[in-house]
């Protein structure tokens, strides 16, 4: 031991070198320090970005691995439609992605995208949830939020029995975003894996206010879920808007996707700055029309999502800046002589863009075959008098949608206003979890404190520059010749790198380098984590600024 | 398999047949072909070793100090200004006592600078306990690294191999490659209990005070006695396995000899045409090429040179204020036991080319002079 004298009677009895003659593990350097490391993982930016808190850093991870199934199944307890969002979603996660600061955001729409497509082709990840509760769920409306609500109350254990105004499930993604974006036979699949999840029972053609009532479904029913979006568009309010040849862009979207032959005519206008706008202008592209987007403020005021607005350009699509319809009047050849007003931006409103404002006495005149109106669509809420409102939405009284009714809950745009299909996704999920508890008298936990690193706190020197890998799509050209997905998705090759890509911000992925570097051996690789052991760790923390991902925190010994 | 290949490449034959797993240098001219080639080696499979790069000598010999320390064998080279950077480390890998084996490809030292060879670059180090053994050909550089391991691992000491630079490192020659799997046989996997094993850890490298540091020393230099035996072994169980063998020193025409000549590296080939053409015209002489020069052959050098009647050094270094440092090393192995005359010569230094008329010359002067400047003469300088 330590304080023990070794003397040496001959040279024979010492070691060739200077070392110690029994070995250290007596001396238990770990009391020099003073400063403790700690094995400690936070989140990633992207997962905080993303309105379902996907755990994407975990799916990226569980890909490089080739954990494919499990990379799913990661995905799938947030979002159980990842095909639909791999493809319509504006993707806040990439927005957030610390690579966007070091050179480009992975691609992780591209990621969720090919891991929901690839259930499809291994339909053994589907596990069906038998219902072992005694409660009933209804769920009334069957687009994103109703599908999500209907999915997780299943994988609780609930039966579930979704209501559908329309023939088919799938709400605003069936009837409002087009083939090229989202194709149907997709949908479809998305739909059918989520059904074949649990015990979903799917009533089509049944809207509530006509078919049944909130009270029928109360008296079958232990909870309602309402999620019914927004199913009409809003009215211009000026003169002519009834005249033919004036019509709601969703309800044209709504033909084409269920295969209906629409005419047009050549010259088309599209009034709004929205997805929805976007839509319509290139279907009517995509059906040999030339077509204006009028929009009242700016380019950089657009709602859409900016990569539609890139791909409308390239299309062909014509924009029209700082103008709104005034007056709609039949013109000569029958065509439609629209009067627009000019704009100009004013003060910035409480949405913090700045306010559109007429310029007085400058108008011009387009003589269009078809005007389509973009505008927003607002919540048709026949036979829900009885639930309290605000603002022609439902009112939700917590972020789990909840509602003034007893067991009545909401959720989705119905309840936000136009949003986006992550949230509403989001919303259902929240909701479903929310009956959960609502059944078994549980409190709503707490927020959940949530730790996000940034650029700031990676490592980059372990890091390589890689551009991000696009998803391979088909020319513009032969886009505007069909209805055929634009975007074909990730093969195998791709996604990996693609994958690799991911820093796995805050959270480890077992590089090894804190095992690697620890100068004392002091860290060892345990089940699910590194271990440090204190009898030894000098507090240097190496380990601290070697790791590449700021997965190891500090504090002060003593405190 | 025999293939033509530079005497660099050699290095790296022997390297790969050793089965070294860490290998870490710094490129320098006219060492890097031995790393160029040892790098491939590593990317492509060859060799399942580490290849570790660093940013200078003294950490290129570090991180071979680690590797070795951590139980593996480890293989570095350089040159000139490069083995000088190393100086502190090649102190250190002899008190740790780790069986290294280094390549210096022998090139002047800078200023002014110079990238052709002279031997002051590794005679500089001659006093940091590390073996040298100096090489005269690409095979037997091939064949010494492989033997170079067998004997640093058995006395635990590191050895340097050197060779001039240019007329050795870049000069192409057949060489008979060792195949790593008939070198297993001679050369086994290196084990040793003395390496750090984080499952029994130990504290190396401590305070030894005066009590120890003594005894310390002592037992290089016992092992560096030793060493005198194993290289011979050594070399005498490489011939049994691959048929060469190149002894400590190597003789040439000595038996008869009235005038022998002491070389060293490839001036000892260069001297052979010399003493077969002189021996064609009846002059009694031959050459000594010294192989080992750490430790110092002591009895086999005296064996030889005691039986002429005069010996010429010839130097291929300086040290300055002083003589050539093989000729002090002669002089110091014959001292007190023999009167031989011995004469002194430098030349080649910074490259100079040492041609076969430049041996004739010495060996004329050495014969004919009647009373010459025995210490230091100086072959060739523009006076």
């Amino acid at each position: 031991m330590g304080d023990k004298k070794i003397e040496f009677g001959s040279y024979k009895e010492m070691p060739m070198c200077a070392m110690s003659v029994d070995d250290m593990l007596w001396n238990h350097t770990g009391s020099w320090r003073n400063v403790r490391p700690y094995y400690d993982p936070k989140t990633s930016p992207c997962r905080t970005g993303c309105p379902a808190g996907e755990d994407i850093q975990r799916y990226i991870f569980l890909v490089t691995e080739k954990h494919y199934k499990e990379g799913w199944e990661t995905i799938m307890r947030s979002n159980p439609m990842p095909s639909v969002t791999g493809r319509v979603c504006f993707h806040p996660c990439m927005d957030k992605c610390t690579r966007g600061d070091y050179d480009q955001a992975v691609n992780i729409p591209a990621i969720e995208r090919a891991l929901g497509d690839m259930a499809f082709e291994n339909y053994d990840w589907i596990v069906k949830t038998k219902a072992s509760k005694k409660q009933k769920v209804a769920v009334v409306g069957g687009g994103p939020a109703g599908l999500s609500c209907a999915y997780y109350a299943a994988k609780l254990g609930y039966a579930v029995t979704i209501f559908e105004k329309e023939k088919a499930l799938g709400g605003v993604l069936r009837w409002g975003i087009p083939e090229y974006r989202l194709p149907n036979d997709v949908l479809d699949k998305a739909v059918k894996v989520i059904l074949d999840s649990g015990e979903i029972d799917v009533k089509t053609e049944q809207a509530i206010g006509r078919d049944f009532s909130l009270e029928d479904l109360k008296k079958k029913y232990d909870a309602v879920f309402i999620g019914i979006g927004l199913s009409r568009s809003r009215s211009l309010g000026i003169d002519g808007e009834n005249m033919e040849g004036v019509e709601a862009g969703l309800e044209f979207l709504k033909s084409i996707n269920s295969g209906k032959k629409v005419s047009q005519g050549k010259e088309v206008v599209v009034i709004g700055g929205g997805n929805t706008a976007m839509d319509v202008a290139r279907t009517a592209r995509r059906i040999g029309s030339n077509v204006t987007v009028v929009y009242r403020r700016t380019m950089n005021e657009m709602p859409a999502i900016r990569d539609e607005i890139e791909e409308a350009e390239r299309e062909g699509v014509r924009f029209r800046f700082l103008a709104t319809p005034a007056s709609i009047a039949r013109g000569k050849g029958g065509k439609l002589s629209v009067v627009f007003q000019e704009m100009q931006l004013g003060e910035p409103d409480e949405s913090g863009r700045r306010r559109p404002v007429p310029v007085e006495g400058k108008t011009f005149t387009m003589d269009v075959d078809k005007l389509f109106t973009a505008i927003g669509e607002e919540a048709v809420l026949d036979g829900l008098d009885s639930v309290e409102q605000e603002w022609s939405l439902i009112k939700a009284a917590s972020r789990f949608g909840d509602t003034n009714i007893d067991g009545v809950f909401a959720g989705g745009d119905v309840v936000t206003g136009a949003a986006s299909v992550v949230e509403a996704v989001a919303a259902g999920r929240a909701a479903a979890e929310k009956i959960d508890r609502y059944f078994d008298g549980k409190e709503d936990p707490a927020p959940e404190e949530v730790r996000t690193v940034g650029f700031k706190d990676m490592n980059t020197a372990y890091f390589t520059h890689a551009k991000r890998n696009e998803v391979p799509r088909i020319s513009p050209e032969e886009a505007l010749s069909s209805f055929d997905e634009i975007y074909r998705g990730f093969d195998m090759a791709l996604l990996h790198r693609e994958a690799d890509r991911c820093f796995s911000c805050g959270v480890c992925n077992y590089c090894d380098n804190c095992w690697i570097f620890c100068p004392d051996v002091a860290i060892s690789r345990g089940e699910n984590e590194y271990e440090i052991n204190y009898d030894y760790c000098k507090g240097c923390l190496v380990c601290v600024t070697e790791c590449p991902r700021s997965v190891i925190s500090t504090r002060e010994e003593g405190k | 398999m025999k293939k033509v290949i530079m005497g660099n490449h050699a290095v790296s034959y022997g390297v790969k047949a050793s089965g070294v797993k860490v290998i870490s240098a710094y490129p320098i001219t006219p060492q890097t072909q031995i790393v160029e080639l040892l790098s491939e080696m590593c990317a492509n499979g060859e060799i399942d070793a580490k290849f570790i790069k660093v940013e200078s000598e003294h950490s290129a010999l570090t991180a071979v100090v680690g590797a070795s320390a951590a139980g593996v064998r480890a293989f570095t080279a350089t040159s000139s200004q490069g083995l000088l950077l190393m100086h502190e480390i090649l102190h250190w890998a002899v008190g740790a006592r780790l069986p290294i084996v280094l390549t210096n490809v022998n090139r002047s030292v800078g200023p002014p600078w110079s990238i052709w060879t002279d031997q002051n670059d590794s005679l500089s180090q001659r006093d940091t306990g590390w073996l040298q053994l100096y090489c005269e050909s690409n095979q037997e550089t091939q064949d010494t690294i492989v033997q170079a391991f067998k004997i640093a691992e058995t006395v635990r000491l590191p050895v340097m191999l050197v060779l001039d630079a240019f007329f050795l490192s870049h000069t192409y020659e057949i060489v008979d490659i060792l195949e790593p799997n008939d070198v297993k046989k001679f050369l086994p996997p290196y084990e040793t209990d003395i390496r750090i094993d984080v499952e029994h850890p130990h504290a190396f490298g401590n305070l030894a005070g005066p009590d120890t540091y003594f005894e310390l020393r002592f037992m290089i230099q016992k092992a560096m006695e030793e060493a005198r035996d194993v290289v011979k072994k050594v070399d005498a169980e490489f011939k049994e396995h691959f048929g060469r063998g190149y002894g400590v020193v190597q003789p040439y025409r000595c038996d008869d000899a009235d005038l022998i000549l002491v070389t060293s590296g490839t001036i000892a080939s260069t001297s052979r045409v010399i003493i077969d053409e002189m021996r064609d015209e009846g002059i009694k002489i031959g050459s000594l090429k010294i192989r080992l020069f750490r430790p110092f052959p002591f009895d086999e050098v005296y064996e030889v040179l005691s039986k002429a009647k005069k010996v010429a050094v010839i130097d291929r270094n300086i040290s300055f204020g002083h003589h050539g440092i093989f000729f002090q090393e002669i002089k110091s192995a014959l001292y007190g036991r023999t009167d031989v005359p011995i004469i002194g010569y430098i030349v080649g230094i910074g490259g100079r080319d040492v041609t076969p008329k430049v041996i004739r010359e010495i060996a004329e002067k050495a014969l004919n002079d009647e009373n010459p400047e025995r210490d230091i003469n100086w072959i060739g300088v523009k006076m």
